[in-house]
């Protein structure tokens, strides 16, 4: 019994050592990015929140910020639209080809993110496309589409169909059972997987370093060609802000995957 | 009674007819805005249009001729310089300048000089070879045409060939390229090798860590679980970057590593292989861990138990009991890290050297940097084609760890 308790406690120092290796990375940076000094450096010399500040008067942080917003907002917006009609369809309707359907939209999610942003500037460059942000819009729906899809099937699985027949016996057309009856239902797995959109949107670099140029830059993109320059406390200051960010979301996800939990729970009782 | 079971049928008909009209917008956008253009791409790897399309009259008059006849003969330069002519007027003799200066290197300006100076009618005076040749002696050269008459079909295995450091030869053998020239294999090894240690690396780190989430107490077992899935949350290029500052000279690493003594000056860790597996690691190690948790979460403890109270060592019921059942969970996870793993851009090109970088950081420069399509095309059908034979080989290694355990 005695080597079982040494073998469990390895265990749990292990974990321990195991979870700083993956999260003390995330945390360091936000000491170094409150330097006061030029460039980063461990220990700091001196605390301030001056690269925060450059942050807020750059133009270009800013402007690429809104652009990073408006294009996740609205890859989010398309891969609702067609995710979550698409959702239904494949859990409640019979019809042949469904292996197929999940294999096609499968495929942006193991597509090596290169050759996605390679051949959407090819293909974009050729519809004469590159000069907005549509095509940057339209790539990003693609890769974000199969998680919503993943994520609105998952929450239809517990869905009880009785409801939709009642509704209809009701007198209920299709669009007032859909927004009225079915969408609350399946609300926290659609806001799960729209936060989770939003962020694959939000973080994606690649595509973005091959879509964009000049104005439409993204707030990935600026960082990714900041970097290749040079590691300033500003990009510090904009990864510390980033890593809060998706703290955030997540948080938001948890609150609602428990207030799910808890509806299904009373709906049981 | 049939009439109202006819209805029925075809009430859950028009039903069905709905729920695949409401998937079928999906499927469209996915064709058309990501398989489409991915297909698209890929076929540059074979296509040849811009060479045949911009010199199709020089092909039908080149005929039977070969450079080893003797010179090129008049109706050849006369359709050479009429393609040429007609191709500066269409905008394109900077892309066929571009393809055949890829064959032999050098003929770029000749080609461009060529097509100026025919499109303002300098050779327009018969015959035209003595002018051409004396302004241009470069049309002169055997090994040009032979490059040109090679490249004359209608699909080209070129791009192919050279993404595997291959090229013909001047008798349309198979031979490998100048060692100065063959870099793909070495990047297609490296891609493959830097992958494979990932991969193993996350594997072992893994095992312990979802080992201990599975055995903890369920709200410390829930926490240990999200922490380290939080930084699937967070963007890859943050991650990354936070690598390349924890790393630097004077980072954190280094003042921890000076300042216990352990070196006496700081060590250059970043832009080494070294820092790129550091990276690798730290970003596909979640990935590794939830689908181990997943699968080991299924298999009940009453095995080791059993096992232990049967008088076996600790470790021999580890290794005969506990990893044959969360066998399918390794493998799915190391699936999972390897396919990720071999598509790496980011974390190659900023904490790599010159010396780590994969596959994707050459489809990326010869899209960015040199324009060559068909190289980039043909470096990623190589890509996707590991990619598949991976999936198949992992997939053949899960059936065959299914049947095993059916046996036993």
């Amino acid at each position: 019994m005695k080597a079982a308790s040494i073998r469990s406690t390895a265990m749990y120092a292990y974990a321990v050592l195991l979870l700083a290796f993956i999260l003390v990375p995330l945390l360091i940076i936000v000491p170094m990015s409150l330097t006061s000094g030029n460039s980063l450096a461990f220990p700091t010399p001196g605390y301030s929140t001056r690269w925060y500040q450059e942050l807020l008067d750059d133009p270009r942080w800013f402007s690429s910020f809104i652009n990073s917003v408006v294009v996740a907002l609205a890859a989010t917006f398309f891969s609702s639209l067609l995710g979550i009609p698409a959702a239904i369809g494949l859990v409640w309707g019979h019809f042949p080809g469904k292996r197929i359907v999940y294999a096609v939209v499968a495929a942006p999610l193991v597509a090596p993110v290169v050759i996605v942003g390679v051949a959407a500037f090819s293909f974009f460059a050729a519809a004469g496309m590159t000069g907005s942000l549509w095509a940057l819009i339209l790539t990003h729906t693609a890769l974000a589409v199969p998680v919503m899809l993943t994520t609105v099937v998952a929450s239809l699985q517990g869905f009880d169909r009785t409801l939709v027949r009642a509704a209809a016996s009701l007198g209920a057309g299709t669009m007032r059972t859909f927004f009225k009856v079915i969408l609350p239902l399946i609300a926290p797995g659609v806001v799960s997987g729209a936060i989770i959109a939003f962020i694959i949107s939000f973080d994606e670099v690649v595509v973005a370093s091959f879509l964009t140029t000049g104005e439409q830059r993204t707030l990935p993109r600026m960082i990714f060609s900041g970097v290749r320059e040079s590691v300033s406390p500003a990009i510090a200051s904009v990864a510390v802000l980033l890593v809060l960010f998706s703290a955030l979301l997540l948080g938001v996800i948890a609150w609602l995957q428990g207030r799910a939990a808890r509806m299904r729970a009373g709906a049981a009782s | 009674m049939s009439s109202d079971g006819a209805r029925a049928g075809q009430r859950v008909r028009r039903q069905n007819l709905l729920m695949a009209a409401m998937v079928a917008p999906l499927v469209l956008f996915i064709v058309f805005i990501f398989l489409w253009p991915v297909a698209r791409f890929l076929w540059l790897a074979v296509d040849n249009s811009d060479m045949t399309g911009n010199l199709s009259r020089t092909f039908a008059a080149i005929g039977e001729w070969r450079p080893a006849d003797g010179p090129p003969p008049e109706p050849v330069l006369a359709a050479l310089v009429e393609d040429l002519a007609e191709a500066r007027a269409n905008g394109r003799d900077g892309v066929l300048a571009q393809l055949v200066n890829q064959r032999l290197v050098g003929t770029r300006y000749l080609v461009i000089r060529t097509a100026k100076d025919a499109s303002e009618g300098k050779f327009d005076m018969r015959p035209v070879s003595e002018v051409l040749l004396a302004a241009h002696p470069g049309w002169n050269d055997p090994a040009l045409w032979s490059e040109i008459i090679r490249a004359s079909g209608t699909v080209t295995d070129y791009y192919l060939l050279g993404s595997l450091d291959l090229q013909r030869s001047a008798d349309g053998g198979i031979e490998r390229v100048p060692a100065d020239r063959a870099v793909f294999l070495d990047a297609l090894l490296r891609t493959v090798w830097i992958s494979i240690v990932v991969t193993v690396i996350c594997a072992v780190l893994a095992i312990p860590l979802a080992q201990a989430i599975v055995s903890a107490p369920p709200s410390w077992s829930r926490l240990i679980f999200a922490l380290v899935l939080f930084p699937l949350w967070t963007s890859l290029l943050v991650r990354t970057v936070i690598w390349i500052i924890v790393l630097q000279k004077n980072g954190p690493v280094n003042a921890a590593l000076v300042f216990t003594g352990l070196v006496p000056e700081p060590l250059t860790l970043i832009y080494t292989r070294f820092s790129l597996y550091i990276a690798m690691v730290q970003v596909l190690l979640p990935l590794m861990v939830l689908s181990l948790v997943s699968v080991m979460r299924r298999v009940p403890t009453s095995y080791m138990k059993a096992a232990l109270s049967l008088g076996a060592p600790w470790i021999t019921a580890w290794r005969r009991v506990q990893l044959p059942l969360i066998m399918p969970g390794i493998l799915a996870g190391a699936a999972i890290v390897f396919v990720f793993a071999l598509g790496y851009y980011i974390t190659p090109m900023l904490v790599g050297g010159p010396g780590d970088q994969m596959i994707s950081s050459y489809i990326a420069f010869y899209t960015n940097t040199t324009l060559n399509w068909g190289l980039a095309a043909a470096l990623s059908v190589q890509l996707l084609l590991i990619l598949l034979l991976a999936a198949l080989l992992f997939w053949t290694a899960r059936a065959l760890t299914r049947r095993r355990g059916a046996l036993a």
